[in-house]
């Protein structure tokens, strides 16, 4: 229903204790620890029964305290839009707040024969979608994850039968001070086993987790040592900053929060503001950005407050990437003269879209200027000037890319601005730089990337082998239209960004037969030559993963009690 | 009034809940302790979890009746959590009309929204008095009575509910969710009801006489343009002017009054049917199943046997009686002879 006047829509009402707490929030440093259990069902009473006793301990998006509420403002190295809140003394989490932050959050999502195996009657399942029925694995074409489909971990390989994963739990857990997890993460690890012990072959945890076959996937956040103390950082095994720059929708926080959140996180308008994107494009149940309530399976309590994710697990080659860069960088740095280390910074960066410590280059497009910038944060933070690095904090993400259509700040096929091209489809510049369209065309392939690294290498001596990568988790209301087009369509072609058929330079596949490569334009006025970075090997190998439904609170009671009626 | 109808109260209400937060709810059954969830989540495991009549092999088998079985006046319930209305895209426009007027569709239109779910309640229960006097205040202070820890259960989260200490406040809380029921349904008539018709020669007095006296004048105007000048004076045209417009006047006056008549007379309820009402219906049904079992008995016996049988039965299950024996409410099936009673 709408109303026949255009008034400005009013702020969306979430149900926040009925949504399940990994969708609406990152768990971030927050919770640098992580494990995942991959369950199967074969007793559809026995697994309801799982659910049931599962239930309580289910984390939701309800607003908690911090008992360290009064940590020192950035703490991390890189200010934080939240803390833009914080110094304006707004509080970043508004509403009444009953909750004291958990030492472990459990989350829980379900495959489509999960569902099936659980009793979820054919009607509601005949409404799902295609792509999440299909699985991971059928669609592994469409991903071009099909060179990789016999490297994955056994227990995605072996994904059959009475060995498929219905069941993905997810914990994540604070840390101690010496960087080990705390001591809550063993005691629910044991509840899980527990419980499917208790469930007599019903439920079964399924291992084959990496190369040691392990019974569950451990998580980590890479740290930095500082003393005897261990910080968890945002970054990966490449040594890259990530996690900046999620989509904001309405809901997803409130009042001051999202004013500051929205800048480069939201949805551009025509204008040049920016507002939150709508919430049907992340949760099930609501309008989405084309004014549309996104089909779901019936009936509609069940679909109501859930979303999909797209899970993965993403091998980072440590070894080989470490190596090229230092090969590109030597040629770069003769060919432009400029310190080695200089050339190793700006083709990491060139690469990404950002600098290694998340400068974007549309702020800092020069080595130069990413030292100044980095010399005024170092100044701000010295002299505890809040509304300073409140200011470099939007920075990180409120950016777009209007003043550089050809892609000489911020190369066009860089690993960010394929995530999120913002303004740069639109096909319209106005005088002022703006896209006629804002990020209209952006705005229905935007998703929730949520996760952690895993495993460790020795730095000293990086190599491709052993177990470190990425979980890569992507949330979104339509796997096809959302994660599955970003993937096909952005990073593993290149079409729309007049690339030809080059993949992401990061994450895409490099096949030698294609000699992949990246083109690293400059601005003509400078008169010097783009930089081609060529023959890019293989850096990130997909190990397996698969489509789930994260319910909400009151779906997982449907499907616990066996319940659901879709007449 | 659609709220009565055949002797019957649809009553429908829609309880706010409040959502603000989280609460502690010590569950009623089971062994989960204190749960920690968001209002509207524990009401639905209340409902979820509340239980339904005896009427499923299912429910039989579980043995508890619902709470609502208790008063012999409810036909049924339901309740429904409403959470929000539903979105259906943007209005319908034109393209062309979009197209001059420069409506620019990537603008968002305005999504309703409720502040917080309801709990809609629908009820349709019996009237002992066909007017309906002192309903539905009545009914709902005779339920508190017989379900008080239900409702209370039900209802706990909702907005200004912890003022409900007793049966009339409950009565108070309730009327004022009441919202008009639209679109009432029950047991109608298997014979045509009775109904008191609406007298087509009242309908038709007032406006009937403003149409012949607009004829008259019309037929007086005739003669007169006509020429017969003595035949219009015999009509008494000269001095009866006014006669057209009194004539027009009683026929709008009465075409009005007929069409709030017709509408007063709509509004009426129907008569109810006869034992419609609750008791009567169970009572039914349990002389059905008694009567089938006695007549299976009868096919082996002597119809000498018959009448004495026959007198017996009448004694045992009492056919006037509605206090028994009869099927209590909320089965599927009497466990013979009548352990209603």
């Amino acid at each position: 229903m709408t109303n026949a006047t255009n008034t400005a829509p009013a702020a969306t009402l979430l149900d926040l204790a009925d949504i399940q707490g990994g969708i609406l929030r990152t768990y971030g440093d927050g919770f640098p620890k992580g494990r995942n259990f991959y369950l199967t069902v074969r007793d559809a009473r026995k697994g309801r029964a799982f659910v049931e006793a599962l239930l309580p301990k289910i984390t939701t998006a309800a607003r908690w305290k911090d008992p360290n509420r009064e940590e020192p403002l950035l703490r991390t190295r890189n200010p934080r839009v939240k803390d833009i809140a914080r110094a304006e003394g707004e509080p970043d989490y508004p509403g009444r707040v009953q909750l004291m932050k958990p030492k472990v959050t459990l989350n829980i999502g379900f495959t489509f024969t999960g569902l099936l195996a659980l009793g979820v009657p054919t009607r509601t399942l005949r409404g799902m979608p295609d792509d999440f029925i299909d699985g991971m694995e059928a669609r592994a074409a469409l991903l071009g994850d099909d060179p990789f489909l016999a490297k994955r971990d056994a227990v995605w390989r072996d994904s059959k039968g009475d060995k498929r994963v219905h069941i993905l739990l997810t914990l994540y857990a604070q840390q101690n001070p010496d960087g080990t997890a705390c001591a809550e993460l063993d005691a629910e690890t044991d509840a899980i086993v527990a419980l499917c012990d208790h469930a007599q072959g019903g439920v079964v945890l399924l291992g084959g987790v990496g190369p040691t076959n392990a019974r569950w996937q451990d998580l980590s956040a890479v740290m930095r040592q500082d003393g005897e103390r261990c910080w968890p950082t945002n970054k990966e095994h490449f040594g890259l900053s990530d996690g900046f720059g999620d989509p904001v929708f309405s809901g997803q926080f409130s009042g001051e929060a999202e004013r500051v959140r929205v800048a480069g996180g939201g949805k551009l308008m025509a204008d040049g503001s920016w507002q939150p994107l709508a919430t049907g494009e992340f949760l099930l149940g609501y309008p989405d950005e084309a004014q549309e309530v996104p089909g779901a399976a019936m009936p509609i309590a069940f679909s109501r407050n859930g979303t999909f994710m797209a899970y993965r697990k993403l091998h980072e080659e440590v070894g080989t990437f470490h190596a090229y860069i230092d090969e590109q960088a030597r040629r770069y740095a003769q060919t432009h003269q400029v310190p080695h280390e200089e050339a190793v910074d700006t083709i990491k960066a060139k690469m990404v879209g950002r600098w290694e410590d998340g400068v974007p280059l549309m702020v800092a497009p020069t080595f130069a200027a990413w030292q100044a910038f980095r010399a005024e944060l170092d100044k701000a933070r010295a002299e505890k000037d809040k509304a300073k690095l409140a200011e470099i904090a939007l920075k990180f993400t409120n950016f777009i890319y209007a003043s550089d259509p050809a892609g000489s700040k911020c190369p066009v096929t860089s690993h960010l601005r394929r995530a999120n091209p913002r303004d740069t489809l639109g096909p319209t510049f106005a005088a002022n730089g703006m896209s006629k369209d804002g990020s209209a065309i952006i705005n229905r392939r935007r998703i929730l990337r949520r996760g952690l690294p895993y495993g460790h290498y020795d730095a000293n001596a990086p190599a491709d082998d052993g177990d470190h990568g990425i979980i890569f988790m992507a949330i979104c209301t339509n796997l096809f239209r959302q994660f599955e087009f970003v993937q096909q369509q952005w990073m593993q072609y290149g079409l729309d960004f007049n690339a030809g058929s080059d993949t992401c330079p990061v994450i895409g596949n490099h096949p030698a037969e294609d000699e992949p490569k990246l083109v690293i334009a400059v601005d003509p006025e400078t008169r010097k030559p783009p930089f081609i970075c060529d023959h890019i090997p293989q850096l990130v190998e997909p190990r397996g993963g698969d489509y789930f439904f994260l319910p909400s609170m009151t779906a997982l009671r449907m499907i616990g009690m066996g319940i659901i009626d879709p007449t | 009034m659609a709220d009565i109808d055949v002797s019957t109260y649809f009553f429908t209400a829609a309880v706010p809940v409040c959502n603000e937060g989280i609460v502690e709810h010590r569950s009623l059954v089971g062994t989960k302790g204190v749960l920690k969830s968001s209002p509207i989540h524990i009401v639905r495991e209340i409902l979820e979890t509340l239980p339904t009549a005896l009427q499923s092999h299912a429910t039989e088998e579980i043995g508890l009746n619902s709470p609502f079985s208790r008063n012999l006046r409810t036909h049924f319930t339901r309740l429904v959590i409403l959470d929000q209305p539903h979105f259906n895209g943007r209005d319908h426009s034109n393209a062309l009309v979009n197209s001059i007027k420069g409506t620019n569709l990537l603008d968002p239109q305005p999504v309703d929204q409720i502040s917080c779910p309801y709990i809609l309640w629908m009820i349709d229960f019996d009237l002992p008095d066909p007017r309906g006097a002192g309903e539905p205040r009545r009914y709902f202070e005779e339920l508190w009575g017989q379900m008080a820890p239900e409702l209370r259960s039900i209802f706990q989260y909702c907005y200004g509910f912890d003022a409900v200490k007793d049966a009339a406040a409950f009565a108070t809380y309730i009327l004022r969710c009441q919202i008009e029921t639209t679109m009432p349904f029950h047991d109608y008539w298997y014979v045509p009801p009775k109904l008191d018709p609406i007298s087509t020669t009242g309908l038709a007095l007032i406006p009937g006489a403003g149409v012949l006296m607009l004829l008259a004048s019309l037929l007086a105007c005739l003669l007169r343009w006509s020429g017969w000048h003595w035949a219009a004076g015999f009509a008494g045209w000269s001095g009866w002017s006014w006669m057209p417009w009194a004539g027009l006047a009683l026929l709008i006056l009465g075409l009005v009054i007929d069409y709030y008549w017709v509408l007063w007379k709509g509004r009426q309820p129907y008569p109810a049917s006869p034992g419609a009402d609750l008791r009567n219906v169970l009572k039914g049904l349990y002389l059905q199943q008694a009567f089938t079992r006695f007549a299976m008995e009868q096919q082996r016996r002597d119809p000498a046997e018959r009448g004495a049988a026959f007198r017996t039965f009448l004694a045992a299950t009492r056919p006037a009686d509605l206090d028994g024996p009869t099927q209590p409410a909320g089965v599927i099936r009497s466990k013979l002879p009548g352990d209603g009673a």
